[in-house]
């Protein structure tokens, strides 16, 4: 193993990772590619500050950390610095995707074929306003490896493949594209998907056809459970990574234990040791994830860290330090975060809206005070029912005023593994999920 | 026959959290894409990290089985580019991010900045059985930085950016105290709106439009509209690799295509010329090849390497507004075009300005315009100079409704 220096703090991260393309359009195969990388980060820390440098000769990494440790200041009392001492040094090894799990095990015919199947099975060439077909299959496996100066030796791995079927309809020369995605843990759990890849094709045709402008405007609106996803995810879940109040009163203030933040059908968690697209075991910094609840029944009850942040607000750590790879040092994020489901029916919940929109799926989100979140697909409701398609380009509210305004919270909680999220020009696969929900009031443009 | 592309880059950050430097990063890599051609297929064979040539082009070679189609000639050439102006060692770039950032901490205590300040420095290469040998270097100095007022409930009020080759503080300065130096001062909205803003985004679907297979297959808004007039007259759109901005970007495109001196008009004077394809796209839609692959490591290339950008106006950006104030967008995220080509945009904080100068905040509302109508009949012009951005900023009108 490696030789750490003396009075400073070390850790290295080891990244083997392997990613396969399928990418067919019209019929033509676009992309069919396999690649595979491997890489380490290696960080030192004096107290002060942080040097960090990354390598892909695995063989090299002692003479990086002896580099790296020549520009740092030793600290003879570095095990006694407040972020150092909350490191955990865990050993462990969790392997969940070897042998038969192993999505690298799943040959590329294999993965190949069963778009091709989805494609003959779903792609209807008779619909006149059909341009564009397209289907595509991914799959990336992880494994890292993790040590540190302080006795931390982890080894842990992640994967996920994801299919997707889309079409691009085009009406008085307006095209609209819209199809399913998928993205799981095992190659098994993509199959079987026809008949959802179909119903999702008509409803965009639906939409090609008959959606109408939005009259822009504060709606009721119903959100679908992808849509609550995204609204958790960006309208709250952001606001629950601590990062950004290590010194600022203000937002401390504003964001005390204890504090009623929403309406008290909402519960919110993160949770990073479910086997999903957030998974992590343990995080970037070797810290176990702990499964924090972040709402409960409307009332602030935990934050995400990292260990600085965990330290500067006197809180425990929580597992959440990610990096997007080993190019990246580990800042705060979320992991599978969701609002767990509620009492209310959702067929209910429309039929008790006189006047108002359901959005059913949207592109992204983003999430300050006022969240953002464009849909591809709403639809219009009157008088309880759920009537043309409407065409909106972003749905907006004021975070802290939304919370307060769902009033109905239902029992088809989902939680979605299609997630990724971007913070400071970091990507990390992510879950969310959530049931369908009512807010009082969103403008929609 | 074979091929070989490379890249060597390096990237040196240091970082910035709340007002503190927290951490130097150096990240060196190198990476390769092997290419054997026979009978009309291509073997590819990417590499990260070392690898002999002998190596690599053997497992590109065990790759033809992959059958990935390639049935068109290389191409040759011989030139190299040197874009570095000023290549800065760890220390130095160390020395600036403190310097910079003390000046502007003292300046401003009532602020906490983020960020970081960054150099990358690359060389790319291509080089071929046919006797290509090609070479891009560059470097570039970039800082940026997101930026709270301590009395602030948001988790962040705005950002700023600059990038340049060779480093000034005193450009740095400037912007920043454009930024914070205006942020307390509250304005009203205006009565006309005209957005002044850096482009590259809102251009996003006017290249989806002008994507020839798009075109041919019907499915961009701009099939049946070739060649008429859809946007101002001053409204020039052209690919352009040669543009000072246009950091570490290659003058060859994924297929080895160089454009005659590195530009080609693709809207002239507000008419969509043509659109723009590789030669897979030319040869199965019978269109004009372009030239504008991308440099795709793993596999075949694919259409969509397009630099676009907009004629500059002889004018200066005051001259274009003539006396009339802008509103440059700070914190603006979540809209975008929907598939009419109507753009809405959120914008929680914005300054108004006077082409060069803020002077002051205004309060958030939602920006609305059309692709059609910013580059057409509400389109002012790029100006000549580089305010506020120190980039090119395009400015045109819109409608803005206020938030409540």
């Amino acid at each position: 193993m490696y030789q750490f220096p003396k009075d400073l703090y070390t850790d290295v991260r080891i990244e083997e990772s392997a990613h396969s393309t399928f990418f067919v359009k019209n019929g033509d195969v676009e992309s069919d590619s396999a690649t595979s990388e491997t890489g380490a980060i290696i960080r030192v820390y004096d107290g002060t500050m942080w040097y960090t440098g990354t390598t892909n000769d695995i063989a090299g990494i002692q003479k990086e950390i002896d580099n790296l440790a020549s520009l740092a200041t030793p600290n003879p009392d570095i095990l006694n610095d407040p972020v150092v001492a909350a490191f955990e040094a865990n050993k462990d090894t969790v392997l969940l995707y070897e042998g038969d799990n192993d999505l690298r095990k799943v040959p590329r015919e294999q993965s190949k074929a069963l778009i091709l199947s989805y494609l003959e099975e779903c792609v209807d060439k008779s619909i006149p306003e059909l341009k564009i077909y397209t289907g595509m299959y991914n799959s990336r496996h992880v494994k890292k490896q993790f040590y540190s100066s302080k006795g931390a030796a982890i080894l842990q791995d992640m994967q996920a493949c994801g299919m997707g079927i889309f079409f691009c309809f085009t009406v008085n020369n307006i095209t609209t594209e819209g199809g399913k995605y998928y993205q799981k843990l095992s190659f098994d759990r993509l199959t079987g998907r026809t008949a959802e890849i179909i119903t999702e094709r008509d409803r965009y045709l639906d939409y090609a056809r008959n959606a109408v402008d939005v009259v822009p405007g504060d709606y009721t609106c119903i959100l679908a459970p992808t849509v609550t996803a995204m609204f958790t995810h960006e309208s709250f879940g952001h606001k629950s990574e601590a990062d950004f109040m290590l010194n600022d009163k203000t937002l401390r203030d504003e964001w005390v234990m204890g504090k009623k933040v929403g309406n008290d059908k909402i519960t919110i968690r993160d949770v990073g040791n479910l086997p999903n697209n957030g998974y992590v075991p343990y995080d970037d910094e070797g810290t176990k994830a702990r499964g924090i609840s972040l709402i409960e029944n409307g009332v602030l009850t935990g934050r995400l860290h990292d260990a600085k942040s965990a330290v500067a607000l006197e809180e425990s750590l929580t597992g959440n330090s990610r990096a997007q790879s080993y190019l990246h040092t580990p800042i705060v994020r979320m992991t599978n975060t969701y609002m767990e489901g509620g009492t209310d029916d959702p067929e209910e919940m429309i039929e008790e809206t006189k006047d108002g929109i359901y959005v059913y799926q949207v592109n992204y989100g983003t999430g300050m005070s006022t969240f953002t979140m464009q849909p591809s697909l709403c639809y219009r409701i009157r008088d309880g029912k759920l009537c043309e398609p409407i065409r909106a380009n972003v749905v907006t509210g004021n975070v802290f005023k939304t919370l307060f305004d769902i009033d109905a919270v239902g029992t088809d909680f989902e939680l979605f593994n299609t997630f990724s999220c971007g913070k400071n020009g970091q990507s990390v696969p992510v879950s969310a999920g959530g049931p369908t929900i009512r807010v009082k009031t969103l403008t929609v443009n | 026959m074979k091929e070989k592309f490379g890249s060597v880059n390096t990237v040196s950050t240091v970082k910035i959290e709340e007002n503190q430097i927290v951490a130097f990063q150096k990240n060196a890599s190198r990476t390769y894409s092997f290419r054997v051609y026979k009978d009309g297929f291509v073997g590819i064979h990417y590499q990260v990290g070392e690898m002999s040539d002998e190596a690599g082009y053997k497992r590109a070679e065990e790759n033809l089985a992959l059958k990935r189609p390639y049935p068109y000639p290389l191409a040759t050439g011989n030139r190299k580019r040197d874009k570095c102006e000023h290549i800065y060692t760890d220390k130095e770039l160390l020395d600036i991010a403190k310097e910079a950032l003390a000046h502007i901490c003292e300046k401003y205590p009532q602020f906490t900045l983020s960020g970081s300040f960054s150099q990358t420095t690359d060389t790319q290469s291509r080089t071929n059985d046919n006797g290509m040998d090609f070479e891009n270097k560059d470097s570039s100095v970039h800082v940026s930085f997101s930026y709270k007022h301590k009395d602030s409930k948001n988790i962040t009020d705005g950002y700023f950016d600059i990038g340049q080759r060779e480093f000034s503080f005193e450009k740095l300065y400037d912007m920043a105290d454009n930024y914070l130096g205006s942020f307390e001062t509250q304005v009203a909205l205006p009565e006309e709106a005209i957005l002044q803003t850096q482009y590259y985004g809102l251009l996003g679907m006017v290249k989806g439009c002008l994507d020839a297979e798009s075109l041919s297959l019907g499915t961009s808004l701009f099939t049946g509209k070739m060649g008429q007039k859809l946007f101002s007259e001053d409204f020039t759109l052209i690919d352009d690799c040669s543009d000072e901005e246009c950091w570490h970007s290659v003058f060859w495109d994924g297929e080895g295509y160089v454009k005659e001196n590195d530009r080609r008009i693709f809207i002239d004077k507000g008419v969509p010329l043509l659109g723009y394809s590789d030669r897979r796209i030319a040869e199965k839609y019978n269109v004009p090849y372009t030239g504008n692959a991308w440099n795709n490591y793993t596999d075949i290339p694919s259409n969509g390497k397009v630099n676009l950008l907009i004629k500059r106006s002889p004018k200066t950006t005051k001259e274009l507004l003539d006396g009339k104030l802008s509103i440059v967008l700070d914190n603006a995220s979540g809209g975008g075009f929907n598939e009419k080509g109507d753009y809405v945009m959120p914008v929680h904080h914005a300054f108004l300005c006077d082409g060069e100068k803020f002077l002051g905040s205004l309060p958030p509302f939602t920006l609305s315009t059309n692709m059609f109508d910013m580059f057409g009949k509400d389109f002012i012009g790029v100006g000549s100079d580089q305010p506020v951005f120190n980039d090119k900023s395009v400015l045109m009108k819109v409608k803005i409704t206020p938030n409540e």
